[in-house]
């Protein structure tokens, strides 16, 4: 009964996939709508079931360790199975109101949805080379056929496409590096892996090419420059809730196979024997990406191509989190790590939701033009947008700005210098600032040329609810940070 | 231990020079005759190529391969715990009807979509 209970959330989420998946096809007469709604408590209930494990304890449960190291139910898992659903359960709603506006109705979606979160928290919980390589694989291939969802539409073919190919191409690199790393110690758990490295038998040349690939593939995953490239294109070609899923669920499941990797297998003191290892790597790609990511995005005339390009800024942040944790007071990086990916979930679903409720059918509002007086005209879909983009820039009280907070104050205070990273950071957060500022001078500022077509707000009560979730989400963890940065501390990652 | 590969590299070096050497040597050893249509032809000495390259197939093979690869390999899954069926016990058996339950379920959904059906 302890694996049970210890896997809750991943059953609830299995069989609340499974449940939409034949409803879906027996009962095809049923509102879509009802879909969304199952699928979004499904994903709820998969966040609470993971909140009463935690409070339960996952050291106690009898039984727990039994999938160890397959899949680990530890706190840092559950945190990040937390962050997950709740992200996947923002999605469904906004495909709730999305899907039938634009005429891309079908149930599939939220089947794809459900089985590629389950996807998403295995590879949180995966402790071992194998599970992590089939939690990535059931993550991407649902986000694949998501993005390809708008059939009609040579954009999203073309978005699929690339994503496929190059999301095959990363995993390929990092099969292979998990391969050399299995060659050089002899492991494929993680945890074996970090203790043979430790011990120093392992080939030091086999190690290195082994890590290469291995962040060179971590990278690609969670699309930092010079690994971006699918990103723009994949965003911007995907329908909104699919974009929305991609830049919060997928990329803070990447982000905790990337914190598992390398803090367990290739951790710090079993790569000192080699240089500083990863940190040294991953410091230049974190600059590259912060500074590329914002320079470009303010050149960006479709606004989802901006939050496109603002995905790939904020993963640079992270990265400057994830470079930290290599130092002795790594813990808390590590925290300000997982409390920036939830308050960035809340902020960017808040804003693709405002996205989309900006549109309507046959007239997807997507430019700087589109939001041209929305400010005036709707004001309820111009005021939760503004306060998502605030929280976006890191502007007090909203949770971007404690999640910026959080890790560049770990990384300051992080023995050895990271403090050239975190200047950097700092000034890039302001250029980051410009490009969410002009959308709200747009909305608030512009009015529509004349004669342009003015785009009207699409009405649902699917997508109105998940804006209030975000803005509430948003507020709250921007006004008493502090309970859920607590949390985040207790939950370390372990082989 | 390198030695062991001396009849491999030999090979590559008999066929490298065999290539090459065949390669250069075609120009120089035939008759000069200029380019005509014929000539430029991507099979010059091959059958005449007809009809189109695009030839398009049924979806319904794609559908009938992937469902064949995704079941086959589920399959796999059933013969290590046939092996430790005993040692496995009671939980082995939960897990593994568990697991084929899931299965079923997909065989229902594709049967139920219509994926099994040839003639539509």
């Amino acid at each position: 009964m302890g694996i049970l209970l210890a896997t809750s959330p991943l059953l609830i989420v299995a069989l609340g996939a499974l449940l939409v998946m034949l409803v879906e096809a027996f009962a095809p007469k049923l509102q879509r709508g009802e879909l969304a709604w199952a699928t979004a408590v499904t994903l709820v209930g998969g966040a609470l079931a993971s909140a009463s494990v935690w409070m339960v304890g996952t050291v106690g449960i009898p039984g727990a360790e039994a999938l160890a190291p397959y899949l680990l139910t530890d706190r840092f898992a559950l945190f990040f199975d937390f962050t997950i659903c709740v992200g996947a359960a923002l999605a469904a709603l906004l495909a709730g109101g999305y899907l039938p506006e634009h005429g891309i109705e079908r149930g599939e979606f939220y089947v794809l949805l459900l089985w590629s979160t389950l996807g998403a928290m295995m590879l949180a919980g995966a402790g071992d080379l194998l599970s992590l390589f089939i939690g990535l694989e059931t993550l991407s291939l649902g986000v694949y056929a998501m993005t390809a969802f708008r059939r009609a539409s040579p954009r999203s073919t073309e978005a699929a496409m690339k994503y496929f190919l190059l999301g095959s191409f990363a995993a390929a690199l990092l099969l292979y590096g998990g391969a050399l790393l299995y060659g050089a110690t002899g492991h494929t758990d993680l945890a074996g892996i970090g203790q043979r490295i430790a011990e120093g038998t392992a080939s030091p040349v086999l190690l290195l090419v082994a890590t290469a690939l291995i962040v060179a593939g971590l990278a690609f995953k969670v699309s930092a420059v010079p690994f971006h490239a699918w990103t723009p294109d994949a965003y911007e070609g995907a329908p909104t809730p699919a974009t929305a899923f991609m830049a919060v669920v997928v990329k803070s499941a990447a982000f905790a196979m990337m914190l598992r990797v390398l803090t367990v297998a290739l951790g710090a003191k079993a790569t000192s024997s080699w240089g500083a290892g990863w940190s040294t790597v991953l410091a230049p790609i974190a600059v590259a990406t912060m500074t590329y990511a914002n320079l470009v995005a303010g050149r960006q005339s479709s606004v989802k191509r901006m939050l496109a390009y603002s995905s790939i800024a904020h993963a640079g942040y992270v990265l400057v989190g994830v470079a930290a944790t290599v130092r002795s007071s790594g813990a808390e990086a590590q925290a300000a790590v997982l409390f920036y990916l939830l308050a960035y979930t809340v902020s960017t679903a808040g804003a693709f939701g405002a996205l989309v409720l900006a549109g309507s059918r046959g007239a997807e509002s997507v430019s700087y033009e589109d939001l041209a007086g929305l400010g005036r005209r709707h004001p309820a879909v111009a005021l939760p947008f503004a306060l998502f983009l605030f929280s976006l820039a890191g502007v007090p009280p909203t949770a971007g700005f404690f999640g910026k907070f959080y890790l560049f104050r770990a990384a300051m205070y992080a023995e050895g210098s990271f403090r050239w990273l975190v200047v950097i950071a700092l000034l890039n957060s302001v250029v980051g600032a410009y490009y969410y500022l002009r959308v709200l001078v747009f909305m608030y500022m512009r009015e529509p040329a004349p004669g342009a077509p003015i785009a009207k707000p699409m009405k649902s009560a699917y997508v109105t609810a998940a804006l209030v979730a975000c803005a509430l989400l948003v507020l709250a963890l921007g006004l008493a940070p502090g309970a859920s940065l607590d949390l985040a501390l207790l939950a370390p990652a372990r082989g | 231990m390198l030695a062991t590969y001396a009849p491999l590299f030999l090979l590559f070096a008999v066929a490298a020079v065999l290539v090459l050497g065949l390669f250069f040597a075609t120009p120089l050893l035939g008759a000069k005759v200029p380019p005509n249509a014929e000539k430029m032809l991507p099979f010059e000495c091959g059958a005449e190529t007809t009809g189109s390259r695009h030839v398009k197939l049924s979806v319904k093979f794609y559908m009938t391969a992937i469902l064949f690869v995704v079941f086959d390999v589920e399959a796999i899954f059933i013969y290590p715990w046939a092996i430790q069926f005993r040692t496995l016990g009671w939980v082995g058996l939960a897990t593994m009807t568990g697991f084929l339950a899931t299965l079923a379920l997909a065989l229902v959904y594709c049967w139920k979509k219509g994926a099994l059906e040839w003639e539509h």
